[in-house]
Parts: C-alpha cells; structure tokens; sequence
C-alpha cells in the first residue's frame, strides 16, 4: 500500500480545513481554490469541491457574492463567516495539537 | 464530418460534437443521480455546468467554434466524479478529490474509449496488473489476482503471463489514462445495457403496428447475429486450442540428468511430507508451528498433502518436459508410470537403509515403529468415535 493511499482518508478530512484556509486568506472564487490545491498532494476537481463548497455554505461556514468578472459571466467569491473564522480557529489548534503529538512521540 | 448539437449551459450556447454531447449528458446525469437528496442539488449543478462551460470557453476561438468528442471527454475527466453529500458519503468509497482510479472509473461512466492500464499504485498488490484488468472488465481484481495464483501454481503459466502483462502494459500516469483504464467498452454488461436501450427505444413506438413488427424483426435480427458469432467464435477458438494442445511436444529443458536430479529432489518432499504428518499427528505441530487447537488434525494433514501437490507439481512439470522428448520411450506409454516408481522405491529402500545403519535415532525410532503403528491407528479410530 502507497503512502498516497494510505493517507487517502486523512487527505480526505483536510480538505475542509485547508478550504477554509485557503478562503481565509481573501475572496477566491472555486477556481482560485482548486489552483491553490492542485500545487499541492491535496489535487482536487470540481466534482469533489462544488458539493464541499454547498456543504460548508449549508453549515454557514462560508458564504458568496456574485462579482462581474471581465470575460464571461458573474462569478462567486466565498468569504468566510464568523461561524466558519472560529471553525477555522478551533480546527487550526486541534491540527496543531495532532502535529506537536505526532512530532513528539516515541522521542526520548 | 460529424454532426454538431448546440446546448445552452447557463444561457450560453455551445456546440458540441455528437458523441462529445452524449457524454457531457451521461456525465451531468450521473452527477445528478449522485446529489439525488441533496438540498443544494440545483446550485451544485448550476456551478458545475459553469465551470463546464469556462472550459469550454478557453477551448474555443475565432476560427474555432465547436468542441470536439475528444476535448469534451478531456473536460469532463477533468472536472472528475461528482461525489455525493459529503457528510453521507463513507470514507474510501470514493477517495476525496484526489485524482484516483474512483474518478477514472467515475469518468468511464460518462464515455471514452476504454484501454488496458496498470493502475498503480492505487488499489495495487504488486504492479497493478489486475487492479488495471479489474477497471478494465469492471470486475473485482480479486478474481484475476486469485486466477493468477491458481494459473501460477499449475502450470506456471499464470506467473510467465504476469511478468509479460507487468513489462508490456503501461502504467496509466495522466488521470485522462485513468479514466481510459476503465471507460466504457464493449463488455457484457455493455452489451446487455446497450441491448436493452435498443430494446426500449423500439417500445416508444409500440402503439404503431408496423413499426413494431419491423422493430422486433430487427432486435431478433441482431440478437440471432450477435448469439451466432458470438458461437462461431468460441467454436472457432476451442477447435484452435485442442488443436495447439494435441500437436504442442512439451519444451526440451535442461541437460538428460536433471531428470533423477528432480526425482530424487520429488522423493525427498515426499519423505518431508510425510514427516510434517507424523509431527503433526504426535504432537499436534509442524515446523514448529503449533496448529490451532479448534482446527481437527485431519484439516493440518490435508494441508500437508495440499501443500505438497503445489511444491511438487512445478517441478513435475519440469521433469516431464526434460525426459519426455528423449526418453519417453522408458517414462512415456503405459509403462512409464512404472519405471518412475520402482526408481522411488529404490530410493526409499536406500534411504531407509542408509538411515537406519548411521542414525542411531532412526534406529530405535525404527524398533518402535510397530508400536507407534498401533497407536496411530488409535488414534484414526479416535476421530470417527463420538465423544461420550
């Protein structure tokens, strides 16, 4: 079994995490998002995003605006709520905790 | 020349090559079927069919106006699967995003031309040979895995078959040669799907007489055709492979004395064996490895004999291809058989012999034997007796 797809899962559970990072940072519309994942190990499409994306504006952790673009039609940018800074917040300390443990044991 | 069907995705039109739109259309279904319950339902696909048509858009220029089958089948492998409601979905039934042989056989769905991959690493045991064979036929790769092994430790020829498919078949690099490893093709489900979208086509027009004998003299056509050279061809194959099995002379292998070399080396695992069933009958162990207590002791000597018939069978095999052609006129007929065992009794006879003259273990082991006998046979009556 590779290391690519024995972390399948956990790559999986930090998609949120680094979406709302990623929105965090400034107003991106989806494909900004994917472009920020794709230079990463957490390479994403569309089919996995856009129903991510609905699932986190549904639990009012992110929300959009339409913006005119210069080619083509209206585009949403996400920006994160209040729920989803502080989702982000607690999410960021539990990652740290997992990491300093991760870091930590089985050191003398 | 092919023809071209405009579709408005968000109020804008584009026009697509024929075998491009059925495509687009089973990918969109299928991501429908998939948000089936999902409150956002409308949203997701309106998003999608968006980000759809920008890439449309940067395909397309002045003298460039309509998106070919090929460009829409990139599109869609890149968009990937449409995954379900993330908090319903189980983890690992479809890997998250990442671009895997889920979002190949995803894209397969929605059209393509389906090729032979390796699909390593995802899924793999060893190099991703049945993994890619599974996408292929959309059959569990277990099966093939399992067919490898049994072909393996038959003839062999499981293992030569293997290493060739590992050297020969690429490895699918790019998730476009993903989502070919397992795009659609003709296999048997194929087949019946497609049989049956005939058949419901012809069923629109039912209440039209005419047409409806004229429809079920074709499906009737089509089926007695496809069944009839479906036949001949299996007909054709077999009488080809009886025909290969009769004239093929087994293989020259090796120099003539390799042939004692391998009886000697067959009577030794049979010495083996043998000893692996006392050990166990004495003391329920075998190698050293103490059998479960639940498991009786008739399954451990059955696994000895089964373990036994797959070492030896290869090198069976190799000892009938290295005297056969040369001397088949001893080992070969109906005589052969028994020159082979009068030389495993003289071998037994000498082992016997020798061990019983220079190990003094053998020896006494040899004077007990015929109380050891009495006891065995205890023992066997023991297993057929119910305990009271």
């Amino acid at each position: 079994m590779s290391l690519e797809e024995k972390f399948t899962a956990i790559r999986k559970g930090l998609l949120e995490f680094l979406v709302l990072k990623i929105i965090s940072a400034n107003q991106v519309y989806a494909a900004d998002i994917l472009k920020e994942l794709n230079a990463t190990e957490f390479a994403t499409q569309e089919g996995t995003l856009y129903p991510l994306l609905s699932k986190m504006r549904r639990e009012q952790l992110v929300d959009y605006e339409w913006k005119e673009s210069e080619a083509g039609p209206p585009r949403k940018y996400y920006e994160l709520t209040a729920k989803g800074r502080e989702a982000l917040r607690e999410t960021a300390d539990y990652w740290q905790k997992i990491s300093g443990t991760v870091k930590t044991l089985g050191q003398k | 020349m092919n023809k071209v069907i405009t579709i408005n995705l968000n109020g804008v039109a584009y026009q697509l090559e024929e075998g491009g739109y059925d495509a687009l259309r089973a990918y969109l279904d299928n991501a429908a079927r998939r948000l089936e319950g999902n409150p956002d339902k409308d949203e997701i696909i309106t998003d999608i069919e968006q980000s759809i048509a920008d890439k449309f858009r940067a395909l397309l220029g002045a003298y460039k106006t309509v998106v070919n089958a090929k460009e829409v089948a990139g599109v869609i492998t890149e968009m990937g699967p449409v995954e379900g409601d993330a908090a319903k979905d189980t983890p690992g039934q479809s890997a998250a995003g990442t671009k895997s042989a889920a979002s190949a056989s995803e894209a397969g769905e929605a059209g393509g031309v389906r090729r032979l991959f390796r699909i390593y690493p995802e899924g793999a045991m060893l190099s991703g040979v049945c993994n890619g064979l599974g996408a292929y036929f959309g059959i569990d790769p277990t099966l093939f895995r399992i067919g490898f092994v049994l072909l393996g430790c038959l003839w062999g020829v499981g293992i030569l078959a293997y290493v060739l498919m590992v050297i020969l078949v690429p490895q699918a690099k790019t998730s476009a040669e993903k989502a070919a490893a397992s795009g659609a093709a003709a296999t048997a489900q194929e087949f019946i799907k497609r049989a049956r979208d005939g058949y419901y086509e012809g069923m629109k027009s039912w209440h039209d007489r005419h047409a409806r004998r004229a429809w079920k003299r074709k499906f009737k056509r089509d089926m007695r055709g496809w069944k009839y050279g479906f036949r001949q061809q299996m007909q054709e194959q077999s009488q080809q492979w009886q025909q290969n099995w009769a004239q093929q002379a087994p293989p020259v292998f090796g120099p003539v004395f390799i042939a004692p070399l391998l009886s000697i080396l067959l009577f030794l695992l049979v010495v083996l064996m043998l000893w692996a069933i006392y050990s166990i009958i004495t003391a329920h162990a075998v190698f050293g490895l103490v059998l479960p207590a639940t498991m009786p002791m008739w399954v451990g000597i059955l696994l000895m004999v089964i373990a036994y018939q797959l070492v030896a069978w290869p090198i069976k095999a190799v000892r009938y291809s290295c005297y056969y052609p040369r001397a088949h006129f001893v080992y070969g007929g109906p005589w052969g058989g028994l020159f082979g065992s009068l030389i495993g009794l003289f071998f037994l006879a000498f082992g016997i012999w020798s061990l019983d003259r220079h190990v003094p273990e053998f020896h006494e082991w040899l004077a007990q034997l015929p109380a050891l006998l009495h006891r065995f046979a205890d023992t066997v009556q023991g297993w057929f007796s119910r305990p009271a």
